[in-house]
């Protein structure tokens, strides 16, 4: 029972703490280090992915191969080896170039801006919506009659039952009360009931 | 000319019989289930028998047709050649529109059958009647497009002697995974069909209950892995083929089969409140039956040819049929659903947002949301055209850009929800339970760290992989500590390896996206070069030539090791040209060479550009689904002798085991 008693007292919050701590540290480290300049290479990479093939179906130029694609990237490359604008520069320099259908992500701006915005506003709908619906539940379940005396005998019975069987931690008796409130079909989660 | 005309009319024959059965069967059900004819009810599975071997005969026929090359018919004219390997040939039969639903209806009626068989005893039950009518509605909506609008054994027209066709598109004769993919994925989209009928049959029969949700229960978790299995492997043919290094582009047709997969994996998540709870049950139906709709608008989608895409068959006369089907099956569906309202009520709440169900309904948030984002991203350019009459596209880094903060979300429910225990969860439980997970993801975080990996994204990716990855394990750890090896078995300590599995993917694919190098290396025979602490030797530049096709491929000495011969395959039929990839895999690292398809090497000649990608942790994707494939298995493990839940969980445990157990937690 000793390595039970060492596992509770390490769980407390000062080791939690630590935790956040490191995580956090951790991330900063990861997040702000610095990986050296990235080669042009990598430059013309990530601004071709950006921009589609304006002969394909969807592909964007650094996946494609044909002619078209070629002489954009070529461009690109040229671009980089400037060294003059930053990559959104480049990519609105080709959007002007070969015309807005070349932009793999919408713009911000105008209709566009639509591919954005929609995400945004169904988000705070779902978390609206959620939101009505806990209060709702909560509200029923203080409007709800209490427990009946059948309850009690039910729940007294089931507690027998759990006393018999284990020496639980006290929420996890209280949840299977709970749970037996509703008779028939509950049973605790296979994982996490001794 | 009477093999062409066997071929055509013994096929058109078998779709017949499964168009004439599948409609009969799917009135005489219904009229039988209403007149309350018992006799005539038990007569429905033969329809579902007659309907199987109809598309058997078609399929048979199709194969025939194939392997005879049978030009008369248009199909064949279009993927048939007489120098198509044997493998690929069989393979043709889902290379293009018309025989790719042909495979639909065979596994359509696969299907059917196989219900009709499993219920086969409780054929009175009208709720089984009434799931069979659903199907062979459906069954019967495909059998007429593959009979009428997009017959497969449709008459080309005539050929002169010594025809030859062009065989399938190149890009399908090139791997093996042509073999398995398509049919993989099929089994996962055409499987929803099953909970899908169910559903419409409790609404019908006004038995929404969990009933039909336990009857459905394995064929939705079967249909779910198949359409992840199908998917990966899509992902896996597309690494291996195309060339651009790459596993998921999001293109329109992946789209497609990743919108019925998310709401599928909703539905099975979901399902589970229900079966506990009572609760949720307009919400499952609606997921069943957005589920079942999409992958109709997905066929809708992608072969119409409405939205561009690199994977799009050429269009067909179909649209209609397909866009009335799906405007069908929704309006029918939300007008049952409305019907039912009243029974649908369920009486349960939600006690508090921190318990499991919380956690599974702020899951099937998520998962609807991603769904929405995708299906909003897939048609946005129909919104714009539609708009403002102008062309967009809407790629890849779009979908990344919204993916990642729904990934994140993901995995960080995956690591608290497995912990939380119905009804409501006290903070002293969460601070217990979640202490070893999290100190896994703060492990995770400093491996990745360490090897130098950086940007807060894929970090945190990392770090909540971790965290999900402590939460699974913790709870097989404990089940294999109580129940040994059936510690692993059943649908919540089964899930937790498919959650493992599901873990690795999503750290393969963070890893392979953020952290992917790539150069062009010229090289020439006989001097070594190195880039990214790799060398490359160029040997020879070789040509192979057959009547199928012209390979010019490179032998590059990797590292000082094995020989690597990345190729472009010139399609003599078709004249197509493409890059066949030569990859190595690693644990940690794959090095995938292309040959620079703008600088065709000269066969002979002594110098070659290189592609080389530098792909972490590619490996996992294709590990981790194998892990999801047998955590499935064990998922449905237990059978039809499965603990009826107010049982017991497990016998009574010795008390020096309990305390050793007490440690643990």
């Amino acid at each position: 029972m000793a390595g039970a008693g060492l596992n509770r007292r390490l769980k407390r919050w000062p080791a939690w703490a630590l935790l956040v701590f490191v995580a956090a540290g951790l991330l900063a480290v990861g997040a702000t280090r610095d990986t050296g300049p990235r080669t042009p290479g990598e430059r013309v990479d990530d601004i071709t992915r950006r921009v589609a093939c304006p002969i394909c179906d969807g592909e964007s130029v650094y996946e494609s191969r044909n002619n078209a694609s070629e002489s954009i990237r070529a461009e690109v490359r040229a671009q980089v080896a400037e060294a003059e604008r930053s990559d959104d520069e480049i990519i609105e320099f080709i959007a002007d170039r070969y015309g807005g259908q070349v932009l793999l992500v919408p713009r911000a701006t105008g209709i566009e801006a639509l591919a954005w915005a929609i995400p945004a506003a169904a988000l705070v709908c779902a978390l609206a919506g959620l939101t009505v619906a806990f209060r709702r539940w909560q509200a029923e379940a203080a409007t709800a009659r209490g427990a009946t005396a059948a309850d009690y005998t039910l729940v007294d019975a089931a507690l027998a039952e759990d006393r018999r069987s284990a020496d639980d931690p006290p929420d996890d008796a209280s949840r299977r009360s709970g749970a037996a409130r509703r008779s028939g079909d509950d049973a605790p989660p296979e994982g996490d009931q001794p | 000319m009477t093999a062409v005309s066997l071929n055509a009319a013994i096929g058109n024959a078998g779709l017949l019989l499964m168009l004439a059965s599948t409609t009969f069967g799917a009135f005489a059900t219904a009229f039988s289930i209403r007149a309350r004819a018992t006799r005539t009810l038990r007569q429905a599975p033969r329809y579902a028998w007659l309907a199987l071997g109809g598309a058997v005969l078609a399929t048979v026929m199709m194969q025939r047709a194939l392997i005879t090359r049978d030009f008369s018919l248009a199909y064949v004219q279009q993927v048939g050649s007489t120098t198509t390997p044997p493998l690929y040939n069989v393979a043709a039969m889902w290379s293009a529109l018309e025989g790719s639903l042909l495979l639909w209806v065979l596994v359509l009626a696969g299907f059917t059958a196989a219900v009709a068989w499993r219920f086969r005893t409780r054929t009175d039950d009208v709720l089984v009647g009434w799931a069979l009518v659903v199907m062979f509605v459906v069954s019967a909506f495909f059998a007429f497009i593959t009979f009428g609008p997009a017959s497969p054994f449709a008459a080309g027209p005539p050929v002169p002697v010594g025809f030859d066709g062009p065989g399938p598109n190149p890009l399908l004769q090139n791997h093996i995974l042509v073999m398995f993919h398509p049919p993989i994925l099929y089994l996962g989209f055409v499987g929803f069909t099953v909970p899908f009928a169910f559903a419409i049959a409790a609404l019908i029969t006004g038995r929404v209950g969990e009933g039909w949700l336990l009857e459905t229960r394995r064929w939705a978790l079967f249909s779910w892995a198949f359409l992840t299995i199908g998917i990966i492997l899509g992902g896996w043919w597309a690494y291996e083929v195309l060339g651009w290094g790459g596993v998921w582009g999001w293109d329109p047709v992946e789209n497609a089969s990743l919108l019925p997969w998310l709401t599928g994996t909703a539905y099975i998540h979901s399902v589970l409140v229900q079966e506990r709870r009572g609760m949720l049950r307009v919400w499952n139906i609606s997921l069943l039956v957005a589920t079942f709709a999409l992958t109709i608008l997905g066929t809708f989608i992608t072969r119409s040819g409405i939205i561009n895409s690199v994977h799009a068959f050429s269009a067909g006369d179909i649209e209609g049929y397909l866009l009335g089907f799906f405007a069908a099956v929704v309006i029918v569906s939300l007008a049952l659903i409305g019907w039912r309202g009243d029974r649908l009520r369920s009486p349960g709440a939600i006690d508090s947002p921190v318990s499991r169900e919380g956690a599974f309904l702020a899951n099937n948030v998520v998962f609807t949301a991603f769904a929405f984002v995708v299906l909003l991203g897939t048609l946005f350019p129909l919104l714009v055209e539609a708009l403002e009459d102008r062309q967009t596209v809407v790629g890849a880094p779009y979908f990344d850009t919204m993916s990642t903060p729904i990934g994140l979300t993901l995995l960080f429910l995956m690591g608290v929800a497995p912990v939380l225990p119905w009804r409501k969860a006290s903070a002293e439980l969460l601070r217990d339970r979640l202490f070893w997970p999290a100190w896994c993801g703060v492990g995770a975080l400093a491996v990745a760290v360490l090897v130098g990996a950086d940007g807060w994204a894929p970090l945190a990716a990392f770090g909540l992989a971790g965290f999900a990855g402590g939460a699974a394990m913790r709870q097989l750890v404990l089940a294999t500590r109580r129940q040994g090896w059936r510690g692993l078995v059943g649908r919540a300590n089964g899930g937790m390896v498919v959650h493992l599995g599901v873990i690795l993917i999503a750290v393969g694919l963070v890893a392979s996206n953020n952290y992917t190098q790539s150069a062009n290396i010229p090289l020439t025979v006989g001097t070594v070069q190195s880039w990214n602490g790799h060398t490359f030797e160029l040997e020879s530049v070789a040509l192979a030539e057959d009547d199928r096709a012209s390979v010019v491929s490179a032998q590059v000495r990797l590292d000082g090791g094995r020989v690597y011969e990345p190729a472009i395959t010139t399609y003599l039929q078709r004249g197509e040209t493409i890059g066949t990839p030569s990859v190595r895999t690693g644990l940690t690292r794959d090095v995938y060479l292309t040959l620079d398809g703008s600088v065709r090497p000269t066969p002979g000649g002594d110098t070659a550009t290189l592609r080389v990608f530098v792909k972490p942790m590619i490996v996992w994707l294709w590990i981790g689904s194998g892990l999801l494939a047998v955590g499935t298995l064990l998922a449905a493990f237990p059978g039809t002798n499965r603990r009826r839940p107010t049982d017991p969980t497990s016998a009574p445990v010795p008390i020096g085991e309990r305390m050793g157990e007490g440690a643990g937690r």
